[in-house]
């Protein structure tokens, strides 16, 4: 019988709530998010290309 | 609008492996990511991002594009429908997920390559790139869990696959 929402699919609904809840928060803190990692985004000790200072030897 | 037999094992066996690649690919990936995190060997940081970028733009990309492609032709194709089976409709949406976030990485690898090219660029700078390992490893716990999804394909009809059903008896 295929009557009804399976089992499984309510466990993949709650872990996906979860997950999404979870990536939500750390949107709103500050921690994560499109481009958090780039430099010059203000997380990151460097900036963009071309605006470092003396080349590395070796 | 079925496909006939043949042109639909050709259509699966050409999905299965942009899939499977895609999988490889990220694993490689990986590998290339986990040096970004761990190593303070410039030369071999540098090396890294470009190789990063260079994966996800020439190999990560056009396979996740086409497995999506292969797996709407599939799904439209065949008995099972995109919106039938929650297993197919799970594994779409993962898919549609992952492939976007994808897209949005690819961009901030691209800045880390830019910078890791960058002559003027100093050991510390690019030691301070960081990493998108995080997402990596994310990226392919879902493609596991589509993978898992796509072969035990588990029972369960949605709403719109038990009208169909009804109405094709």
């Amino acid at each position: 019988m295929d009557e009804g929402t399976p089992r499984w699919v309510k466990v993949f609904g709650i872990v996906g709530v979860v997950v999404v809840l979870a990536l939500v928060v750390l949107l709103l803190v500050g921690g994560h998010g499109p481009g958090r990692h780039l430099p010059g985004d203000g997380t990151s000790r460097v900036g963009p290309p071309g605006a470092h200072t003396a080349p590395e030897h070796g | 609008m079925r496909m006939r037999p043949g042109v639909r094992q050709s259509a699966l066996a050409a999905h299965i492996a942009l899939s499977v690649g895609w999988v490889g690919a990220v694993a490689a990936y990986i590998a290339l990511d986990v040096v970004a995190a761990t190593s303070n060997d410039v030369q071999l940081l540098r090396a890294g991002y470009l190789a990063m970028d260079l994966v996800v733009r020439f190999v990560i990309v056009p396979l996740a594009l086409a497995s999506l492609l292969t797996g709407l032709l599939m799904g439209v194709g065949t008995k099972w429908g995109l919106f039938r089976h929650y297993w197919v409709l799970i594994s779409l949406l993962l898919t549609v997920v992952a492939t976007a976030v994808l897209l949005a990485e690819t961009r901030t690898i691209g800045r880390l390559a830019e910078v890791a090219a960058d002559p003027a660029a100093t050991g510390d700078s690019v030691r301070a790139l960081g990493t998108t390992l995080v997402h990596s490893i994310g990226g392919m716990a879902v493609l596991l869990v589509i993978l898992v999804l796509n072969v035990y394909k588990p029972r369960g009809l949605t709403r719109y696959g038990r009208r169909r059903a009804t109405q094709d008896v």
